[in-house]
């Protein structure tokens, strides 16, 4: 089993703490979403994790060992960070093929990684006449060269198009199904909700949450309920006895805040009010990601002084 | 992990860039093409030297090797490839030293091999007045432009991996070749025939007079690269990819 062990990580460029004493883990088995806006950190926490940036202090290690450690790396750990990475003169197979033998991967892998990510017909072309999209799946396809039982993806998702989109969110989640630990940063909620089981998320490169997703969402947004009915006047008065606070939304829609449609569903049957609509209103991961970030807004402007440890 | 296949992996890399072959093919062109042009000056010098008329080319020529040492390690600076790199290949000391192999073993074999195309088309050109050149001068001429020209790419590369840049570093080196080695160079004597390229071309003269000779001139162009190569493993090494 390989994690990923961040201890007290922690990475300043001059004057500016970019990786601010972060600890955290992921462990194999599920997708962990890696969030946070542009610049908190995603990413020179993943290039210290590869040993391609030397940390200030603290340690990242992959299955307990440092990355320089590793022996054929591209078999323990592998990572998609920039797309343009390779070379625009140089065909997709030929790319590839230059990773794999200094790994001593055979080629038959790098025909494979081709098919997976569905760039066989277009191997042999220039990375130049690339599009961005068709780069990122080059980059994804030198990601899985060597079968690795990690995967680390920074902004996997960058240019592709919708179909591309759907590719990588089942990819990873199948990854994640064989037992491999897959670390993807993103900065697009929706997408990020779409595939990951477990949330890290990083503001100004600290650790804002290290959580399961739907734990992070339920903490976060309260559940609601929306109910249409023939007698609106009646459903408010029937559910303000209960403790229920609604609004009328649109289309005579009422939304119910802190409820569940079974608790609302009940009520309304009880007092033989006609339901024509009753649906939950499940909190999004936008929603909740929001609210953290809103609460960290507020906690930075209460004090003046950076909120560090001693 | 081992050697080879980081050397293979960077063989690989030089082989599958056309301009890096196509920069190859351009110094064995570039220098025998010079050095028939030398051959056809005639005008009466004192001090002609036939050996070096034939490897007149080199002095340009080694423009196409340096910027094949240069781009060699500056395709490494774009878009990231490095991270890529480092990132299959962590340890940087080994890597660096499979890519200057990688890029030093090519240019010595096609150096080689524009010594031999140099010295049979300028003694084809110079016809009589090469007469006085012996064998012995002429295979010394051939193995010391190979080792030159390896060695000014390697110099090359250092100083692209300590720039990060190819740009900068034939900005740096080709008006220094073209320019300064040409007008300082004249001044013999002086410090001036320790420079890079001066040292490394006493192997291609018939006969020399200041304090290097053709062997003690490679070795000090050879500490120029050695130095250079020093200082790029120790950028690479040391600072963030």
């Amino acid at each position: 089993m390989t994690s990923i062990d961040v201890q007290d990580l922690t990475k300043e460029y001059g004057a500016t703490r970019a990786v601010d004493r972060l600890t955290f883990s992921v462990v194999p088995g599920r997708v962990t979403g890696f969030l946070g806006p542009n610049g908190a950190g995603k990413s020179t926490t993943m290039r210290l994790v590869l040993g391609l940036d030397r940390p200030t202090s603290g340690t990242a290690t992959l299955g307990g060992r440092a990355y320089a450690t590793l022996d054929e790396p591209l078999r323990h750990v592998g990572a998609l960070l920039d797309a343009q990475a390779a070379h625009g003169s140089r065909t997709a197979r030929d790319h590839l093929r230059v990773l794999a033998a200094s790994n001593r991967l055979p080629e038959r892998r790098v025909d494979e990684v081709l098919e997976e990510a569905g760039l066989a017909s277009v191997a042999r072309r220039r990375v130049r006449t690339y599009s961005l999209g068709m780069r990122q799946r080059l980059g994804i396809a030198a990601a899985l060269l060597g079968d690795p039982p990690v995967v680390l993806l920074d902004e996997p998702s960058n240019g592709l198009d919708p179909e591309g989109i759907i590719w990588i969110r089942e990819l990873m989640r199948r990854l994640a199904r064989e037992g491999r630990t897959v670390l993807v940063s993103s900065h697009l909620m929706n997408e990020t909700a779409s595939f990951a089981d477990h949330l890290v998320v990083l503001g100004r490169g600290r650790l804002l949450a290290d959580t399961p997703m739907q734990e992070f969402i339920h903490a976060r947004v309260d559940p609601r309920v929306r109910v249409r009915t023939t007698d609106g006047a009646a459903l408010r008065d029937l559910l303000a006895r209960h403790g229920y606070d609604a609004v009328e939304g649109e289309g005579e829609r009422w939304i119910v805040s802190h409820a569940r449609v079974d608790d609302i569903g009940r009520l309304t049957s009880g007092a033989g009010l006609p339901i024509l609509e009753l649906a939950a209103q499940e909190g999004t991961l936008e929603q909740a990601y929001l609210d953290l970030t809103a609460t960290e807004a507020e906690f930075a402007a209460q004090s003046p002084t950076q909120p560090q440890e001693a | 992990m081992p050697f080879a296949p980081v050397l293979h992996s960077e063989w690989l890399k030089i082989r599958t860039l056309r301009s890096l072959v196509a920069g190859l093919g351009a110094l064995v062109l570039v220098t025998a093409a010079f050095s028939a042009l030398a051959g056809l000056d005639n005008s009466a010098d004192a001090d002609f030297d036939p050996l070096f008329s034939a490897f007149f080319g080199v002095s340009f020529g080694q423009i196409a090797a340096i910027t094949f040492g240069a781009q060699a390690v500056s395709a490494e600076f774009q878009g990231g490839a490095l991270r890529v790199s480092l990132s299959a290949v962590p340890h940087r000391g080994r890597w660096f030293a499979a890519k200057a192999t990688a890029i030093g073993v090519p240019v010595l074999a096609v150096g080689l091999l524009t010594g031999c195309v140099s010295l049979a088309v300028g003694k084809a050109v110079l016809g009589e007045r090469a007469s006085g050149m012996s064998w012995g001068e002429g295979l010394r001429g051939v193995v010391g432009c190979g080792i030159y020209l390896a060695l000014m790419a390697l110099f090359a590369a250092g100083l692209a991996m300590l720039l990060r840049s190819g740009v900068a570093t034939l900005s740096i080196l080709i008006p220094f070749l073209l320019i300064v080695s040409f007008v300082v160079g004249d001044v013999s004597g002086s410090a001036a025939d320790f420079l890079p390229d001066k040292a490394g071309q006493v192997a291609l003269h018939e006969t020399w007079g200041g304090a290097l000779g053709p062997w003690t001139g490679l070795a000090v162009t050879a500490v120029w690269a050695g130095a250079a190569l020093l200082a790029g493993a120790w950028s690479v090494r040391r600072r963030d990819a």
